[in-house]
Order: structure tokens, then sequence, then C-alpha cells
């Protein structure tokens, strides 16, 4: 009843390794280059002044990228079948109406409240 | 004849299992659709987040709020603490994708030796967790006390609710990943997948473990970048 599993042919055991480390020193300079920019941005600027708007896209991009390195090298989708990622990843696509729909909703309770001088 | 399509499928016309069309296990595939559906639970606390930051004329700095260090009185290093938290978490999934990779070797004290360290890692995260909790709770420094029903960051106290809420439910990930890792480390020890001829048992928690950190990469993101 056990299959038994043949172990991994060396060459492709160290090269595995070796992209396992790479994707580690990856994550590891964009979490450092974020939170330098947070850094220099808050010295540069007050709060809420400056291209605020500008670092966001940048911290929204290195994210994405640092999601790409995990989901991709450590949970190793980039190795697996075509189908089965579709499947996994197609269905996230309701996340951006999702983000969209609701922060326009919250700004637009931020509008109203402003107006009707709910809120100072 | 016509009668005969009416007859039950041959043996032959049927899926009798076997080789699975995603060349995955059927417990690697719903691992991955678990994952899926926990991604869209932690994608509706963060946008739920998002929703009420942009309802709110004022809200935190992250700057301002994240900036304690354990053994330092009055520190002010922002992000200082969960640059090296998120870095714990980065290597503590490394550690366990090492444990993968020793697991296709069949090299049981690999898998024991890396997933011990990757254990290491996860508590070593918790306690963290628990430092920063108790320090924006309790701590004497710079006014804190941030509760679930009030802060004091000139924010309404939905910064605190969302605050404690989504890293709890966050760190409670943790919590169960680090308890997953460490029944896998004692079986693997035991020479359980051993004698199973196959160490996907460790694939599978491994996957839950670097979701985790998945998650915590937009954690990251929404409370102390953006």
């Amino acid at each position: 009843m056990a299959h038994h599993h043949e172990p991994l042919d060396p060459a492709v055991y160290k090269s595995q390794v070796n992209a396992v480390w790479k994707a580690t020193v990856w994550l590891t300079v964009i979490t450092i280059v974020e939170v330098v920019a947070a850094l220099i941005y808050m010295e540069m600027y007050e709060a809420g002044q400056g291209p605020r708007l500008l670092l966001n896209g940048f911290f929204v991009i290195m994210s994405l990228l640092k999601a790409f390195f995990i989901v991709g090298e450590f949970m190793h989708m980039r190795y697996e079948k075509r189908a089965l990622v579709l499947t996994v990843l197609v269905p996230t696509v309701f996340l951006i109406w999702f983000i969209i729909a609701f922060l326009w909703e919250g700004s637009a309770w931020l509008n109203a409240r402003t107006f009707w001088e709910v809120i100072g | 004849m016509a009668v005969e399509s009416l007859h039950p499928a041959s043996a032959d016309q049927q899926w009798g299992g076997g080789k699975s069309p995603f060349n995955v296990s059927y417990g690697k595939l719903m691992m991955w659709y678990f994952l899926l559906s926990d991604a869209f639970t932690f994608s509706a606390l963060l946008i739920s987040y998002g929703t009420i930051r942009f309802m709110s004329p004022t809200w935190a700095d992250p700057n301002e709020v994240f900036n304690g260090m354990p053994f330092i009185e009055n520190a002010n290093i922002p992000l200082g603490f969960v640059s090296i938290m998120t870095f714990i978490l980065i290597l503590s999934s490394v550690f366990v994708v090492r444990a993968v990779q020793e697991g296709h070797m069949m090299n049981k004290a690999g898998v024991v030796k890396w997933m011990f360290l990757g254990i290491l890692g996860g508590a070593a995260f918790l306690g963290c967790q628990a430092w920063e909790w108790t320090h924006l709770i309790a701590g004497v420094d710079h006014g804190h006390g941030m509760t679930i029903y009030r802060n004091t960051f000139g924010a309404p106290s939905h910064f605190g609710q969302l605050f404690f809420l989504i890293t709890g439910f966050h760190g409670f990930h943790v919590f169960s990943g680090v308890v997953l890792n460490i029944i896998v480390c004692i079986q693997a020890a035991a020479g359980v997948y051993e004698r199973r001829g196959h160490y996907e048992m460790v694939e599978k928690i491994g996957l839950y473990w670097h979701f985790v950190d998945l998650v915590w990469v937009f954690v990251f993101l929404c409370f102390y970048l953006l």
C-alpha cells in the first residue's frame, strides 16, 4: 500500500535549495527598502503632506512582489500544473471589485458626514 | 443497437481514481482551496479596515504608534520592531521550505532539524506579538493605553479594534501553525513518514505555514506602511 517515493535527483535538489535562498534574499531586501522608504518620507514631509499616493502605490507593488515570491517559490506554485494555478488564482480577481467598491463606499460616507456636519 | 447506450457505463469509461489531473494529491489540493477561502476571510477583514479608515476624518500615524522596542525605554524607532518581526516570520517560512525539500530527499534528520528551527521562528514571532500588544495596551511611555474601547493616537477607537482583531486573527493562525508544525516534527522524528514512504504531510502543513507568512505581508502593508 505504501507507494515509496524515490529521493529527488541531487542536482534538482540543489537548484531548488538555491532558488529558495534567492527568494529569501529578495524578500528581505524588499522589506528593508519599504521600511527605508517609509522613514525617508517621514523625515522629509509632515504627516499628510507630500506625494503620499505615490508612496502607497510603491508599497502595494512591493507587497505584491513579495506575495509572488512567497506563493511562487515557497508554496511551490510556479512548478504546479497550470490548471491548478488558475483555479486558485482566478477567484482572487473578485478582490479587485471588493477593494474598489468598499473604499469608494468609505469615502462616500466621509463626504456625506462632512457635508451634513455630523463630524467636524 | 440503441438499447446498448442505456446500459450503465462500462468500467473503462468511469474515472477510477488514480492520477489526478492536477498532479497533486487530494489532501494537497484541498489545502490549496482551504487557503483560498482563508485568503478571502483575511481580505474581508483588511478591506473593512480600509473602509473604516476611509470613513474617518483622522487616523493614527503608524510611525508614531509602532515605535517601541523591547529593553529600550522610551524608544523612538519607527517600524524597527515590526521589521524584526517580519524578518523572523520570513526566516521561519524559509526553514519550513527547507524541511519540505529534505522530505523530498527522504532525509529524516534534515526534516526534523529544519522543522524545529521553523517552530522556534514561529514561537519567536508570537513572543514579539505578545510584547507588542502588551506595549500598546499597558506601555507606560508616551501615553499608550490603546484598547478596543479607546486609543490615544488621535484616531477613532476603531483603530484599536481593527488592530487587535486582525493581528489577533493572524496571531491565532500563527499559533495553530506552530502547533501543527510541532505535530509534524514529532511524527517525522518518530519515523511515521519514513514508514509511510513519503513526506507529503510536511508539504501540506508547510503550505499553511507559508500562507501565514503571506497574510503577514498584507497585514504589514495595511497597518504599518500605508
